[in-house]
């Protein structure tokens, strides 16, 4: 183990696997298991690795990076603090990168409609919102018919019942569905 | 993951089972069976299985179907399973009607039609509860919900178990079976696992998720709804001992139906404290048809259930106690199904036809589909119909009770001809059809099947890690 020290970040440089024709992923992912709680990983690259960003987001992991020159990047991968088990407590089915959608856009109260009234709004309020865009919903009951209508729309979204078990809270992103289709 | 989708085949078991109901009211209005028979004559027992397993059994498997895993938050499992359970029901059901036609001596038919019978019912019902039990038991922890449908289909299976049996006596093919199972005594359980068992606690477990849902009322606490299941669960079991006791050779007297339905009668009677307070909390103020239409069928069950009992235990009043049991089936399980079946097929179709264009343009609500107020005419039409026939029934006057099944019949292919209305789309402005290649078709949903693309990329990244 390179590190002694928890919080200093373990590193690992994928350019010469790369410059060998070797698939670095698995690599990544070993490095990745090996962190100790807390810890950060700090990625070298020869490019922006993008598709990473979202792995890493579905394991509680936020990306800041940087270019640092001959189109190298370095990316810092950060545990978020209490979000290592962010898919903990979510209903089945909910996108593990929820964590990281930033503040929603829009929030209704559908607690006092009936069903299939809530349905209703939130695919009407989607079809108004931008890709990208984040709406809460506080529902009395779980949406069990919303989830494949937003599937097929291509919305992500995640949700679980409060403490009390009363109230359901969903929170959606727009996924860039065709909104007139 | 909690997504649930149109069951495909739920609309083709509720025209099998409106089929049945119409069938099993033209017999009555013919003056078929009891009370022209008596009530174990093959004519009676056509009726009878008729109304249980061709209308309301093939009714509450449909919305189970729908239901179980809307209220679980799971699919269906093994959903292709649900169209064999069909037909081999309704070929169990015919060939028991031919069965009993042969015992009749109408018909010089084999007497092996009735274990061929039994044999349909059984794979029929074994597939139904196949489904049903893995789709509840995939969701933990199992919930108050869960157990009453549990405890039902375990009703069924004994039930059916039993049914089997007496098919296979009755054929004459087991001297065995009939030195260890007498016929008659036996009957009067089969019956109440039947009605109050299967249908009756589905019924009231249902009952309580539906109309939290359709009334906006608030959840009731579990320690209160368990009563009800603790109380029924028991009679049941007092039930299947009563139905045993002959195979243990232990005597147990005519009067030992009185402690099961009993048992029944204290559930039924929380289980109302629950649905009148349900009523009075609930949020949403105006009643839609179905839950107006389910104030008779609770009535039935208020008066039914406590006064059977009563009845048996008196014993030897026949008439009233043929009375009260038709009052149950077709005051109050009959009369909830047909109000809930209205509300089902609506949202059903409404899902169906509106879902892919909710918030891309006009679309009417679950409501608009309903003919109203016409449909609440055929509902108090055949309410009308049961009232007299129960009176009919307990002053022992058969010409009255026939003459009662005819409004009975009109409401009921009222409602019938309502629902295919509702399916095609009748109440809804022409703009808002959509064209009639996209239209719902009347027996057969249109369940495509839906993924759900982060969910299976989270699936991966649990085996990758």
């Amino acid at each position: 183990m390179p590190t002694t020290e928890p919080l200093k970040p373990r590193e690992l440089d994928v350019r010469p696997a790369l410059r060998g024709g070797e698939e670095p992923f698995q690599a990544i992912m070993d490095a990745v298991s090996a962190l100790e709680p807390g810890q950060s990983l700090r990625l070298i690259a020869p490019f922006r690795p993008v598709p990473l960003f979202s792995v890493m987001a579905n394991r509680g992991f936020a990306a800041s990076d940087r270019a640092i020159g001959n189109g190298d990047w370095e990316v810092t991968f950060s545990p978020v603090a209490g979000e290592v088990d962010g898919t903990e407590g979510l209903a089945l089915g909910s996108s593990p990168s929820a964590a990281f959608w930033g503040p929603p856009l829009q929030e209704l109260d559908l607690c006092a409609l009936e069903p299939p009234e809530p349905m209703v709004r939130i695919l009407e309020t989607l079809e108004a919102l931008q890709p990208g865009d984040v709406l809460f919903a506080l529902l009395a009951r779980e949406p069990v018919f919303l989830f494949p209508e937003l599937a097929k729309r291509e919305h992500e979204w995640a949700g679980n019942f409060d403490e009390s078990g009363a109230t359901y809270r969903l929170l959606i992103r727009h996924g860039g569905g065709r909104a007139h289709g | 993951m909690p997504m649930a989708s149109l069951s495909r085949w739920t609309m083709s078991y509720f025209a099998a089972a409106l089929a049945s109901l119409l069938a099993a009211e033209l017999l009555m209005l013919a003056g078929f069976g009891y009370p022209a028979a008596d009530l174990t004559e093959p004519a009676t027992l056509i009726v009878v299985h008729v109304t249980a397993i061709g209308w309301l059994s093939l009714a509450v498997a449909g919305a189970l179907l729908q239901f179980v895993p809307v209220l679980v938050a799971r699919p269906l499992a093994m959903p292709w399973l649900a169209l064999p359970a069909l037909l081999a029901i309704v070929a169990g059901l015919v060939l028991l009607c031919a069965g009993f036609a042969a015992l009749a001596g109408w018909a010089d038919w084999p007497f092996e039609l009735m274990p061929l019978a039994a044999l349909g019912l059984f794979c029929g019902f074994l597939l139904l509860g196949v489904m049903l039990v893995a789709t509840l038991l995939s969701a933990r922890p199992v919930t108050l919900f869960a157990g009453f449908v549990l405890v039902g289909l375990a009703c069924l299976a004994v039930t059916v178990l039993s049914g089997a049996a007496f098919a296979t006596i009755l054929s004459g093919r087991s001297a065995w079976l009939a030195s260890v199972a007498p016929l008659p005594d036996g009957l009067r359980f089969h019956a109440l696992l039947g009605f109050g068992g299967w249908l009756g606690l589905i019924a009231f477990g249902v009952s309580y998720r539906l109309l939290v849902m359709f009334m906006m009322a608030p959840e009731l606490p579990a320690r209160q709804v368990r009563l009800v299941l603790v109380f029924g669960g028991f009679g049941m079991g007092l039930a299947v001992a009563g139905l045993l006791a002959p195979a243990t050779g232990i005597e147990i007297g005519a009067g030992f139906i009185t402690m099961p339905l009993g048992a029944l009668a204290v559930a039924s009677a929380f289980y109302g404290r629950d649905i009148l307070t349900l009523y009075r909390s609930r949020r949403r103020k105006a009643l839609e048809i179905n839950m107006l239409a389910s104030i008779p069928a609770f009535a039935a069950l208020g008066l039914g259930l406590p006064l059977l009992p009563i009845a048996t235990a008196i014993g030897g009043w026949e008439p009233g106690i043929a009375a009260l049991t038709f009052l149950l089936a077709f005051g109050w399980l009959g009369g909830l199904t047909l109000a809930q079946l209205v509300k089902i097929v609506s949202f059903m179709t409404w899902l169906e036809t509106y879902a892919s264009r909710l918030g891309r343009g006009p679309a009417p609500r679950v409501g608009d589909l309903v003919a109203m107020p016409r449909t609440g005419w055929w509902f108090a039409l055949y309410y009308a119909g049961v009232a007299i026939a129960v009176a009919a029934l307990a002053g022992g006057l058969a010409s009255g009770f026939r003459l009662a099944m005819l409004p009975c019949l009109i409401g009921t292919a009222g409602i019938a001809c309502e629902l295919v209305r509702i399916r095609h789309l009748s109440e809804i402005k022409a703009e808002q059809r959509p064209s009639l290649h996209e239209r719902p078709r009347l027996l057969l949903a249109r369940a495509d099947e839906r993924r759900m693309p982060h969910a299976d990329n989270r699936t991966a990244e649990t085996s990758r890690a």
